[in-house]
């Protein structure tokens, strides 16, 4: 591939990057107990809520930034950054879509995620979250029918103050690391979902995360708990517009699967991912982990194109005997993008199951990778792990790596780990032109095969666009 | 320096005077590094404490010979140059005699170093491996004061291979040895180096720090046997790293039984094209024991080709870690990597912790990377009771198996027929379990 | 020689072989044919005692004893030989090593002196070249790195060995062209006596033109459903299984 075939890479549009024009209120930059205080009353939370959010941040201010991924990134200045802005037309929580704002409504049709229920995809509920706050959520009342509870946490926190107090910070505890605990302190908004025991949610939940103001940092909490024997589906979408400075994205993700329940977490993650010249673009630390009961089963699958920098590893405690972990991903950086992506799983219970399957694609002069762990405690009798990485690189410029960690205190538990790395050939290539198919179209053909055992679990309307996201970013990667 | 690094470090013993720049460089950049602990990445699954329990000082003065029948530990067979050290000093009288070496060939202490030589030495000791990086080779370094020196002149072979023993023995205290071995394969030169390190049945309070350097120069051909024996009682830290030129090649085994505390780090620098390297290696710790294996292949240039594997057996309540790390650089295009890390856990007090690392700057590459834990294969056993094998013997016979595979790869037939019998008894006491193994 | 007494036997709580009785009195050759799936291959893991296969119901007695109480070498040592349809690579452990071990094992359990290694190796060479397999085979890792055909013939080269009283071939014929299927069926036939019996399992007909059974039985949804003699091994290459299904249904 020749040097001039990867400068065009740089040549794509990021088709979400477009600008809201919007009034918000938008808190002043930097962060104390006041900010909490602010951010606990402008939500009008209960007092043990100030107080879980006091605790975590004065845990964090203890803390210090993890170093140990493979991303460099100058030092985020967190007094520079606002910890919240909402549109002012949301002051007033509208009731219903009609009041929502129609340049709120605007934004979303155009990132392709209408919020009016009769426009959208039938079997899909959305919660839509603009910058802190939740914008509407769809598909309620046939959710309520079923016994689904799906809303904004910041209305769980009122709502449901038992589930909240029992599972928030169950699974990814606030002192769990840096950006865990920064997002405990100041977490705006996010989705929260509770499947009645035995339901099997009637449709597909989803949580669209839209960034819009300048300067400011996105940090949404995400709870999920799937009660016994229950069945869920959820995807998160995410776009952010095309600005010039680092924003950044520290969200948190719970998931809790009791006894035989279910849960599947689809993203297709694609913040802005900065310029060409690695200018702008999201910082995305988010720290996502689920705990699997007996019998339960927890599956990751992602796919991250954008983000300037990415630090994420979905991981699963398989607590429970005969639970299943999967994780299921795709992640391409292009241009200078950097991602540390990976995933744990962590095997305590008796013939738990987990499978990883990373895919992981380099173009640019980015960098990508692929970090895990693997860890067999001594009561993981017959546990067993199958984990395959695999690395694309396109461009000799770019970097790809694998730091898988391994660790069995279980003879009877077994661990397989792969990881081979290869390239676009020039073989391959001459024989797709050499059948008229043009090189963009060819090198996207052999990215999509490359990706295929991850596409396949992917609910099928993600699939489509996970593959139209991969070939858009892809384009100019090479002539 | 932290009270362990300044417990470590003696100055009371010094070297020749023309090592004394070297050692003052080191003793500069010792002050600088910290201990390792479980916060720091390279030594996250080893602890030093063993190092803290004893007073562990290089012995000041050469000890007498030990009255020790030391015939057992030979290896019949192997017809070989022998360097015998007795608690980290020289011992002539237990060596062959080094004026009999071919033309080409130069074997001294470092004490003994002519003025060529020590010019020699001092351009190259240290340039092999990153003392900034290795807390123990600097230290190494700081107190250095004789080593041994080896130079296979160009287009020289050696005849024989050269065996380097380090003998251990108990004695009424704590000691470190520092171990240092510089080696220089001259331009299409031939050499098989075996490097042993056993302790007498005393099980002496030692703590063994070594470095050895190699220098393969093109065209060379370089067989390294790295053979870690001694008791659990001994500690041991060692450094290994070749630097290796153009189309030059290294064919390298290493053996390590566990200890209270075991680390060898092996480095691979290639810094010419269409050079190669092959790393096998076998672990087996028992009781309490600790084993690490660190590798490290540095792929330089273009046109280098690895091929790594590491196996282990890992029994009762010890503890085997592995880190195979390979790194590709932007100019290493055309590169041929692969690392198999395969580990048995037989026990279930016992841990492996193992971590292959792909680290890659360039496209047009071959490397994967394999690492497993489990136990036996059903399938084997299966088979064998099938006819009529039992399973205890069965068990023994696949145990052995695993790594004999590599032992089988070992080009110098003397070692594997020697190891065979000593790896053989690590699986069991039984004599009818092993008969159809020897 | 081996009496199967209604057998039921389940893999992984999935019943495989339901109601299964077979009589094989000592010198017989029996067949045993199927479709896919009617637990042909489980017959003879049932019987050589693979972990896994549960027995839930009915006996096997096995020159008089209870074969279900035993290990899996306690069958072997008695004279029960499975050849494999897939034999199991053992990288590190030499054929000869492991071809020794099971010799000694057995001819002990059996009272024999053990044999020396020189009348061993005799022996074994003599067989290598009656199923024509190079003597190199000898060295190199149990089946490692074998075709399909030599791995096959190396199983033929261990019953030899061990001289069982059943033998159990499973799929021998499966994967081997027409020349390794007469090696293997002269090494079989060789060892043919009064006091042996075979269960040879077979999805083909083939193998029989070469080894010819005394009875030929056909297993379906795990149980026999029709047995003859060698006449019904050639109905079945001519009307396929669809036949005794068809039939089976019919009646039912």
């Amino acid at each position: 591939m020749s040097q001039e075939q990867i400068d065009q890479l740089i040549t794509k549009d990021y088709a979400a990057g477009f600008v809201t024009d919007i009034e918000s209120e938008t808190l002043a930059p930097g962060l104390d107990e006041d900010v909490i205080r602010f951010i606990s009353g402008k939500k009008n939370e209960p007092e043990w809520m100030l107080e879980w959010r006091l605790k975590a941040y004065r845990a964090w201010r203890e803390m210090v930034e993890p170093e140990w991924a493979h991303v460099n990134y100058p030092k985020i200045d967190f007094d520079a950054l606002s910890y919240y802005s909402a549109p002012k037309s949301m002051e007033d929580k509208p009731k219903s879509l009609d009041e929502v704002d129609p340049e709120l409504l605007e934004t979303y049709k155009k990132l392709g995620i209408p919020l009016h229920e009769q426009e959208m995809l039938a079997g899909v509920a959305v919660d839509a979250v603009f910058d802190s706050v939740s914008v509407a959520t769809t598909f309620r009342g046939k959710l309520k029918d079923a016994g689904v509870i799906f809303c904004s946490i910041s209305e769980a926190v009122h709502d449901y103050p038992e589930l909240i107090k029992k599972y928030l910070g169950s699974v990814v505890p606030q002192k769990d690391n840096f950006y865990a605990a920064l997002n405990s302190a100041v977490f705006s908004d996010g989705s929260f979902v509770y499947i009645p025991k035995g339901v099997r949610c009637p449709m597909e939940l989803s949580t669209y995360f839209r960034i819009n103001e300048q300067n400011t940092g996105q940090f949404e909490r995400t709870l999920i708990i799937a009660d016994e024997g229950s069945h869920v589906s959820y995807l998160e979408g995410c776009t952010a517009p095309m600005r010039d400075e680092n924003q950044l994205h520290a969200a948190v993700v719970e998931l809790v699967a009791l006894d035989d329940a279910n849960i599947k977490y689809s993203t297709v993650q694609n913040w802005y991912p900065g310029n060409a010249e690695g200018h702008g673009g999201i910082y995305n630390f988010v720290t996502k982990r689920g705990i699997a009961h007996t019998n339960a089963r927890i599956s990751w699958t992602q796919v991250e194109t954008g983000s300037a920098i990415t630090w994420k590893y979905p991981s699963c405690v398989l607590k429970g005997d005969n639970s299943v972990g999967e994780f299921y991903s795709v992640a391409l950086t292009n241009n200078y993008q950097q991602a540390d992506t990976g995933t744990k799983m962590i095997h305590l219970g008796k013939n738990t199951r987990s499978t990883i399957i990373s895919k992981g694609i380099s173009a640019g002069k980015s960098s990508n990778a692929y970090r895990g762990l693997v860890r067999m405690n001594p009561a993981a009798e017959g546990a067993r792990n199958y984990t395959q990485c695999d690395s694309l690189l396109i461009g000799d410029k770019c970097a790809a790596h694998t730091f898988p960690y391994i660790e069995s205190k279980n003879p009877s538990a077994v661990i397989e780990h792969e990881a081979t790395t290869s390239k676009v050939s020039d073989d391959q290539l001459y024989l797709c032109l050499q059948r008229g198919i043009d090189t963009e179209k060819a090198v996207s053909m052999i990215v999509n095969g490359f990706c295929k055992e991850v596409f396949k679990e992917l609910p099928m309307e993600f699939a489509v666009e996970a593959g139209k996201l991969l070939e858009v970013s892809l384009e100019g990667s090479v002539g | 320096m932290s009270e362990v690094l300044k417990q470590l470090y003696s100055d009371k013993y010094r070297g020749p005077a023309w090592l004394e720049a070297f050692n003052q460089q080191a003793r500069s950049q010792c002050s600088e590094l910290v201990l390792p602990g479980r916060k720091t990445e390279n030594w996250k699954y080893t602890s030093l404490r063993a190092l803290e329990m004893e007073q562990y000082q290089p012995l000041a003065e050469k000890p007498a010979l030990v009255d020790h029948d030391l015939a057992h530990l030979s290896i019949p067979q192997l017809d070989s140059i022998d360097l015998v050290f007795i608690n980290g000093y020289f011992e002539a009288a237990l060596s062959s005699d080094l004026s009999m070496l071919p033309q080409g060939v130069e074997i001294c202490l470092f004490s003994e170093a002519s003025t060529t030589q020590q010019t020699i030495i001092l351009q190259k000791l240290g340039g092999a491996i990153e003392q900034n990086k290795h807390l123990f080779a600097c230290l190494n370094s700081a107190q250095l004061s004789d080593g041994l020196f080896v130079n296979i002149g160009k287009n020289c072979v050696l005849p024989k291979p050269l065996q380097i023993v380090h003998i251990n023995t108990g004695i009424d205290q704590a000691y470190a040895v520092n171990q240092r071995l510089l080696l220089v394969a001259e331009q299409n030169s031939e050499a098989t180096v075996v490097e042993r390190f056993l302790t007498d049945d005393d099980g002496p309070a030692v703590f063994t720090n070594g470095v050895s350097e190699f220098y393969v120069e093109a065209d060379a051909r370089l067989s390294h046997y790295r053979l870690n024996m001694e008791q659990e009682e001994a500690l041991h830290i060692g450094n290994i790293s070749a630097l290796m030129q153009r189309n030059a090649q290294l064919n390298s085994f290493s053996l390590g039984l566990g200890g209270k505390l075991k680390r060898l780090d092996l480095t691979v620098e290639y810094r010419g094209e269409g050079a190669e390297a092959k790393l096998n290696g076998v672990y087996l710790t028992q009781n309490q024991q600790h084993i690490d294996y660190h590798t490290c292949i540095e792929h330089a240039v273009a046109h280098c080709t690895t091929s790594e594997v590491f196996r282990g057996i890992v029994a009762d309540s010890s503890k085997a870690v592995f880190n195979g790390r390979i790194h590709i650089h932007r100019d290493a295009q055309k590169t041929l990597a692969q690392l198999s890390n395969k580990n048995l856990l037989t026990s279930n007090k016992a841990e492996v912790d193992t971590k292959p690392e792909l680290e890659i700057y360039a496209d047009d590459v071959q490397c994967a990377h394999g690492a497993t834990v489990a136990q036996l294969d059903d399938n084997s056993m299966h088979y064998l009771r099938t006819r009529g094998v039992s399973e205890a013997e069965a068990r023994v016979m696949l145990s052995f198996a695993f790594i004999n595979e590599l032992i089988n790869d070992i080009k110098l037939s003397a070692i594997a027929d020697y190891l065979r019998p000593e790896l053989v008894n690590m699986f069991s006491t039984d004599d009818g379990l092993k008969r159809h193994l020897l | 020689m081996l009496s199967i007494n209604n057998l039921h036997a389940k893999i992984d709580d999935k019943l495989i072989l339901k109601e299964l009785n077979l009589q094989v009195n000592a010198g017989e050759v029996h067949a045993i044919m199927g479709p896919n799936g009617s637990g042909k291959s489980t017959t003879g893991h049932v019987l050589s005692g693979r972990d896994g296969y549960e027995v839930v119901e009915g006996s096997v007695s096995f020159l008089g004893k209870n074969l279900l109480e035993m290990d899996t070498e306690e069958r072997a040592r008695e004279g029960l030989f499975l050849a494999f349809q897939y034999p199991v690579e053992i990288p590190g452990v030499s054929n000869m090593e492991f071809m020794k071990a099971a010799v000694d094992a057995v001819r002990e359990h059996r009272g024999q002196e053990a044999i020396d290694a020189v009348s061993f190796l005799k022996k074994t060479r003599e067989f290598c070249k009656a199923v024509n397999l190079d003597q190199n085979f000898l060295k190199r890792g149990v089946n490692e790195g074998f075709s399909g055909g030599e791995k096959k013939r190396n199983e033929i080269l261990q019953m030899m060995l061990l001289e069982p009283k059943l033998c159990i071939l499973d799929e021998t014929d499966s994967g081997l062209d027409i020349d390794a299927l007469q090696v293997v069926a002269e090494g079989v036939n060789s060892l043919r006596s009064p006091e042996r019996s075979f269960l040879i399992v077979t999805h083909y007909q083939r193998l029989l033109d070469y080894i010819e059974p005394d009875f030929v039985h056909v297993l379906a949804g795990g149980k026999i459903v029709k047995s003859g003699d060698k006449s019904l091994a050639l109905e079945l290459e001519e009307k396929g299984y669809g036949w005794i299904e068809a039939s089976l249904s019919g009646a039912a």
